[in-house]
């Protein structure tokens, strides 16, 4: 075996690399600076992650494994599959991957929680985060209709992980046909409440500027802010928004 | 009755600051070699271009004169034949008016022969019957002043003779004609004759005088043999003359 | 001829209004008021740019094509419509700026600059095979540089407008973005409206003109100034049509007896009714997708550029 794969094996330290934004958030929520060897560089970007400050203290990658092996990682996390060659290639060099699979649903959630906190070496570090789910799930309240809306009038699927995410929050997303809300049926229909995101609002394009039709800014619904950036991914970070949201409603 | 006086117009190198004296009803010819200034002396005149100095028609200054009132007090006809619009005959001689002027137009029309033409685009007349239709136009307005450059070109005999016999009239109703030409058979038929050459007026008589003159062989490099017929100056003759 | 143009711009402006009738009458079923909140905010902006474009194009169309002396001359051969496009994208997506009237603006400046740079390549008297070569060369260039402007601009969603700015659309447009283009190009059609005898004169040729007084170097920055104001300041909110702007003028000068000036207002009528038609056949077509309404302009324009092209062939050939 080539030395450099020799040290690694030798030098017994948990140190994990993400390859993903949303395996980002587990890591940087569950583990200790030390234990942390590399996070993927969108997770630097203010505008895709709220946790751009603390990520930054790490070294970035690009999401592939080859990237990664400089900062010596005993264990790689990815989601939606890191690809045959990578999973190969850690193979061969007694690396351990662990690949999360996209959340279905808030459980999903929960349990890659517990997941990445057991590969951490403790499961209990997920447990103030399910603590918080556990509380919010049992003082959920009566939903309101409410569509979430963004640029071009495309909205959440009503079985979506975000869409219980918003259950949860007490807005219930409505179900829409293709996915999107025509300016029509927002000004005939009108919802409770419209949920919008802030994310990157001040990059413009022609789906942006449909949101400024003065039929999407119906006065009879109640519009509710939120920080889009935790809605890529539905993940955990998911929870401190949904708290919020739920003083809002 | 139509007086033209001109004071130094001059446009860069095509043309010297050169001054014109014509009094009512003269008809009188530009001839000169190609490139020599005849052109560029109409278009000084009828300001196409910046041309400086002063153009005086009837004692009116023709650049302070309003847009309204240029069409009266002159027209110019340039001697390109080239129209870019499929436009009706008739609609181009009507350009020349102010007003919709039926009467005035089925005039033309006969004056020049257009009857059976009058209504086919410009663009699938003969050169021949579109000059007659340009020029048709250029005389619409019954303007004091006429420039025309080579207005007789490319013109069957018969055509060349009864524009002269038309310019001839319109001269002799006080009007005032300037007239660029190639074709000097038609030059008695003038009242005077201007040769224009190197931007200048080089010669500036009667056409018998000017055809006589000494200048008018040199600036033609012609001359006129012991039968009175045109032959090319030799450069040995050039050498020999006195 | 005239009178039957109004009307069928009348029944166009009338069908692309109400139709389709049924969301009209689901909203009278439930309010009668909205309704007409339907039909004011949604229906009325887009039939207004509809109309105010089209006849925008038709009048530019026929202005261009009258200083050029050229009848292939037109708003996208000469790449104003290009131009316009890329303004307006990096106003907005570059520069941040959101007001549609900046917008405009910006649409105005891209489509002045493509312009100033054919005539500084082509020259203003330029031959056909000169003027179309620079034009659609800027034309491409503008289009290519647009699509370059969308993928390397901050917003990642950028990108997927380019279709959008390049073949047109009047989806979901509002109000103010519809008076943004409107007013601006309403008061610069309008203005070269006013000069249709001069162009008429110009006809005969620009010795002719200067003649007569005119003066026809300052006409043509005018109707270039002019036709760059209309053209940019409606792309900047539906995107680049093409073929109306060449197509319409040739239709009008049929009715004005082939003088280019008097041929901007028959151009403007057919071109708000060719523009209206398209539209109205994109919504017809029941897809989930949009189809953008350049495709639909250029298939009805695109064989008689064509056809143009040949007749131009055989007449200088003749």
């Amino acid at each position: 075996m080539p030395v450099f794969v020799s040290l690694l094996a030798a030098s017994g330290a948990l140190r994990v690399a993400s390859l993903n934004l949303c395996t980002d958030e587990y890591l940087l929520l569950l583990a200790r600076p030390s234990e942390i060897a590399s996070i993927s560089r969108l997770s630097r970007d203010p505008a895709d992650s709220s946790l751009w400050r603390v990520a930054r203290r790490y070294p970035a990658n690009r999401g592939s494994l080859e990237g990664v092996i400089a900062t010596r990682p005993t264990l790689v996390l990815t989601m939606g599959g890191g690809g045959r060659s990578s999973e190969a290639i850690a193979r061969r060099m007694g690396l351990k991957t662990i690949d999360l699979p996209f959340p279905a649903s808030i459980d999903d959630v929960e349990r890659n929680m517990i997941r990445v906190a057991s590969a951490l070496g403790d499961a209990g570090r997920a447990a103030r985060w399910r603590e918080r789910l556990s509380r919010l799930k049992k003082s959920r309240r009566m939903a309101q209709d409410a569509i979430y809306l963004t640029d071009n009038g495309f909205s959440i699927a009503s079985e979506s992980t975000g869409a219980q995410w918003m259950g949860l929050a007490g807005f219930d997303q409505r179900p829409l046909p293709g996915g999107r809300a025509t300016l029509e049926m927002l000004a005939l229909h009108p919802p409770r409440v419209i949920i919008r995101s802030t994310y990157r609002q001040n990059q413009h394009s022609l789906g942006r500027a449909w949101l400024a039709h003065p039929l999407a800014n119906n006065a009879r619904s109640k519009t509710i802010w939120t920080d889009g950036r935790p809605w890529t991914c539905m993940g955990p970070l998911m929870l401190t928004e949904i708290e919020r949201l739920r003083r809002k409603g | 009755m139509t007086s033209l006086q001109a004071f130094e117009v001059a446009l860069d190198r095509r043309l010297q600051p050169t001054s014109l004296d014509v009094p009512p009803g003269q008809l009188v010819a530009l001839v000169g070699p190609n490139g020599g200034g005849k052109t560029s002396l109409l278009r000084a005149l009828a300001r196409v271009e910046q041309a400086g100095g002063k153009v005086i028609i009837d004692g009116e200054d023709l650049d302070a004169a309003p847009e309204a009132r240029r069409r009266r007090l002159l027209s110019f006809l340039p001697a390109s034949r080239d129209v870019t619009w499929p436009i009706a005959a008739r609609d181009v001689i009507a350009l020349g008016l102010d007003k919709p002027d039926e009467e005035r137009i089925a005039e033309l029309i006969a004056l020049f022969e257009l009857d059976a033409l009058a209504d086919r685009p410009v663009d699938r007349l003969s050169t021949g019957e579109r000059a007659r239709v340009l020029t048709a136009r250029a005389l619409a307005s019954r303007p004091q002043l006429l420039l025309l450059d080579e207005p007789l070109s490319n013109l069957d005999p018969y055509w060349v003779l009864r524009l002269v016999d038309i310019f001839r009239a319109t001269a002799d109703s006080g009007r005032t004609l300037l007239i660029a030409l190639h074709d000097l058979t038609q030059l008695p038929r003038f009242d005077r004759a201007l040769l224009i050459a190197g931007g200048r007026i080089q010669m500036d008589e009667t056409p018998a005088e000017l055809v006589a003159g000494e200048r008018f062989g040199q600036v033609f490099r012609i001359r006129e043999d012991a039968e009175g017929n045109w032959e090319i100056r030799q450069a040995a003759d050039r050498q020999s003359s006195p | 001829m005239r009178l039957f143009l109004a009307l069928a711009m009348l029944l166009c402006i009338a069908a692309h209004l109400l139709l389709p009738l049924a969301p009209l009458r689901e909203a009278q079923a439930i309010d009668p008021e909205l309704a007409d909140l339907l039909l004011v905010q949604l229906r009325l902006p887009r039939t207004l740019l509809v109309i105010g474009y089209g006849a925008a194009l038709g009048v530019s169309g026929a202005a261009l094509q009258a200083i050029f002396a050229n009848p292939l001359a037109s708003p996208d051969i000469s790449g104003a419509s290009s131009g316009s496009a890329l303004g307006a994208v990096i106003g907005g997506y570059w520069l941040g700026l959101t007001q549609p009237l900046a917008l405009a603006v910006c649409g105005a400046a891209g489509a002045l600059g493509t312009l100033a740079l054919l005539v500084g390549l082509a020259g203003r008297r330029a031959d056909t095979t000169t003027l179309l070569l620079a034009g659609l060369a800027i034309s491409l260039a503008a289009g290519a540089a647009t699509s370059l402007a969308l993928a390397l601009a901050p917003s990642p969603f950028a990108f997927y407008d380019a279709f959008d700015w390049l073949m047109g659309s009047f989806v979901d447009r509002s109000l103010s973005q519809a008076a943004a283009a409107l007013i601006p190009a309403g008061i610069a059609t309008a203005l070269l409206l006013r000069r249709a005898r001069a162009l008429d004169l110009v006809g005969l040729g620009e010795d002719v003109a200067a003649s007569l007084g005119l003066r026809p170097r300052q006409l043509s920055f005018e109707v270039i100034a002019l036709s760059a104001i209309a053209v940019g300041a409606c792309v900047s909110v539906a995107g680049a049509i093409g073929f109306v702007g060449l197509v319409a003028p040739l239709f009008g000068r049929r009715l004005s007896r082939g003088h280019p000036g008097s041929a901007m207002i028959p151009a403007a009528l057919i071109g708000a009714i060719l523009l209206a038609l398209a539209d109205l056949a994109v919504r017809a077509v029941p897809l989930d997708r949009p189809i953008p309404v350049g495709v639909i302009t250029a298939l009805f324009g695109t064989p008689l550029f064509i056809w143009m092209v040949v007749t131009l062939r055989r007449r200088l050939t003749a």
